[in-house]
């Protein structure tokens, strides 16, 4: 391995290479204003004392956010949402966690379609999920309900806590449950007490992440959520399309509160770098 | 060191098999969840649009091409799709354009501001997308949208722009809504570089444009691909989007799917247009990925 050079150093800037280093720095504040800027706007919208949207808002009220917890309407779909999004979560974990030890400790052959087939779902837009479970549903004389909710979203979610869990189960030193076995311990008790507490951040943030996208779901929950009972998604899409007041930027606020808490778990859990693998 | 393992008996339990590895067993939970809730499914989708469905319910039992025939007959399915196409083409690329720099500085920056960098990046990929087409809804809707509030008070314009309900406003969201998905694979890319390729470039005289242009681009070229191909399906597939910020009027290829279903419950149709919609769309993406391959062979060369 050669020393790395010191980058830049001694070469001569041109003229274009200072036009250029301009460009580069204007798209890139352009790109995070954009990036963060909407949400920004949201936020200050949603503390609006009038009835109606402006930017800056003429003054500073929790008015809205009142309203949201004094609409039962809405309370009842965050209910059905957070309900909803556990038992997603859950099925995730189990089916996936286990899937995703076979993907990486897996020595039979066809891993690699394994692991093509359990990240499928990645492929599949939304909507197609969705339709489908509506239509497959149908055929079997089921109904679009909180089950099928439930397990149409697992379909959408599980890659996310596959590739979560198998990033870090990829990581893990095998030594150490070598190690364990020459002191002693049988299988099970290493996985119990060297491989899974290895694991625990990993499970935290999957978790975190397929509790976050099944609750924001949208593509999929608008075809197979019981008409009765909306989850907030699909509650909120209702809304957007034949309301602008401030009440729907409250909610929004709220959602991006939930996604900064669910930020910061898997930052703690595994860093927020690793999210881009 | 084998040993301990060796002395250890033959015969294995079940849990323990299990948890051992090595065997496909644990994964068989999850591939029956697939296989039913996804391949069964997604293979009812693909018959429903060659049988005709009333209430959910094949009513003749028979084969039939009349409404792939109809679809694939109709000159307005063909404008659309060619209006999914050229909005999802368009947002892609821009995307691309604004992507690259910030994956790109994200490299050259430290401590603190690496971090904030990130945070700015990640946490639009954890807000609903629909929290951020509201967004765009404030900003860009009519006389009080912001975006107009701000132009008419400074003085820029006098008339109100009409943006909103209009083909500007869903790529401007698009492009907006799937930056993180463009920006992520090339992060991890960008800042997993080796960097001497750069140096070298730049003591043999080239100039930094150029190292950038004919170096790095090059260099991160499968990753481009990658990420162009994922934000592309997102962008043709999307119908929320075009829905919320195109306004009613306003329909693509992916809008029709969900208001035949949805809206006009004729299913056949539309599991019909959901079939073109699934087969253009991975047919799209093979033809950027075999574009993106020919584009790459350039690294694999001097590698």
């Amino acid at each position: 391995m050669t020393r790395p050079i010191k980058a830049s150093a001694g070469h001569v800037m041109l003229p274009i290479d200072r036009i250029a280093r301009w460009v580069l720095i204007a798209v890139t504040a352009f790109s995070i204003l954009l990036l963060i800027g909407p949400s920004l706007i949201v936020i200050a919208i949603s503390f609006e004392p009038r009835a109606y949207i402006a930017f800056p808002p003429s003054g500073f009220s929790t008015r809205w956010y009142q309203a949201v917890f004094a609409n039962q309407q809405l309370l009842d779909s965050i209910l059905v949402s957070v309900r909803i999004s556990l038992a997603v979560m859950a099925i995730c974990l189990m089916i996936g966690v286990p899937a995703a030890f076979a993907s990486i400790r897996g020595t039979f052959r066809g891993r690699a379609a394994l692991n093509a087939f359990l990240l499928s779902p990645q492929m599949m837009p939304g909507m197609v999920i969705g339709i489908a479970s509506l239509f497959f549903g149908a055929y079997i004389a089921f109904r679009a309900s909180d089950l099928m909710l439930i397990l149409s979203l697992s379909v959408f979610c599980l890659p996310f806590v596959v590739r979560i869990v198998m990033a870090r189960l990829a990581d893990l030193d095998p030594l150490l449950d070598e190690a364990s076995a020459n002191l002693g311990a049988g299988k099970l008790e290493t996985f119990a007490r060297v491989t899974l507490p290895q694991l625990a951040p990993a499970l935290c943030a999957a978790s975190a992440f397929t509790f976050i996208e099944a609750f924001d779901n949208v593509t999929v929950s608008l075809f197979t959520s019981d008409v009765r009972a909306r989850p907030l998604p699909v509650e909120l899409y209702y809304l957007v399309q034949f309301d602008s007041s401030p009440i729907i930027a409250a909610i929004s606020s709220l959602e991006i509160g939930l996604s900064f808490v669910v930020m910061l778990i898997i930052a703690k859990a595994v860093g927020l770098e690793r999210l881009g693998r | 060191m084998t040993d301990a393992v060796l002395t250890q008996p033959r015969r294995l339990g079940f849990a323990r098999r299990v948890i051992d590895g090595g065997g496909l067993w644990p994964a068989v939970p999850a591939l029956v969840y697939l296989v039913l809730f996804m391949v069964l499914p997604i293979i009812t989708l693909l018959t429903f649009g060659f049988v005709t469905i009333d209430r959910g319910a094949i009513t003749d039992g028979g084969f039939t091409l009349t409404h792939i025939a109809g679809v694939l007959g109709d000159p307005l399915v063909w404008n659309l799709m060619w209006r999914s196409f050229w909005i999802a083409v368009v947002s892609t690329c821009l995307t691309l354009v604004l992507a690259y720099p910030i994956a790109y500085a994200y490299g050259h920056l430290k401590g603190v501001w690496r971090t904030l960098l990130l945070v700015a990046i990640i946490s639009p990929l954890l807000t609903s997308a629909l929290v951020r087409t509201y967004a765009w809804i404030v900003i860009l809707g009519g006389r009080r949208g912001l975006l107009n509030q701000t132009l008419l008070s400074l003085g820029v314009i006098d008339q109100p722009l009409q943006i909103l309900n209009t083909s500007t406003a869903v790529v401007m969201g698009m492009t907006q809504i799937h930056l993180p998905f463009m920006i992520l694979p090339l992060l991890a890319v960008l800042s997993e570089r080796d960097r001497r390729f750069e140096e070298a470039s730049l003591n043999l005289g080239a100039s930094q444009v150029e190292t950038f242009f004919r170096v790095t681009i090059p260099m991160t070229m499968p990753a481009i691909v990658a990420g162009f191909a994922l934000v592309f399906a997102v962008s043709y597939t999307n119908f929320i989007i075009p829905q919320l910020l195109g306004g009613g009027n306003y329909s693509t290829l992916a809008v029709q799917v969900y208001e035949q279903t949805i809206v006009v419950l004729d299913w056949s149709r539309g599991a019909a247009l959901a079939t073109l919609l699934l087969t253009t769309c991975f047919a799209f993406v093979l033809a950027i990925v075999s574009v993106g391959g020919r584009l790459t062979r350039w690294s694999e060369v001097r590698r």
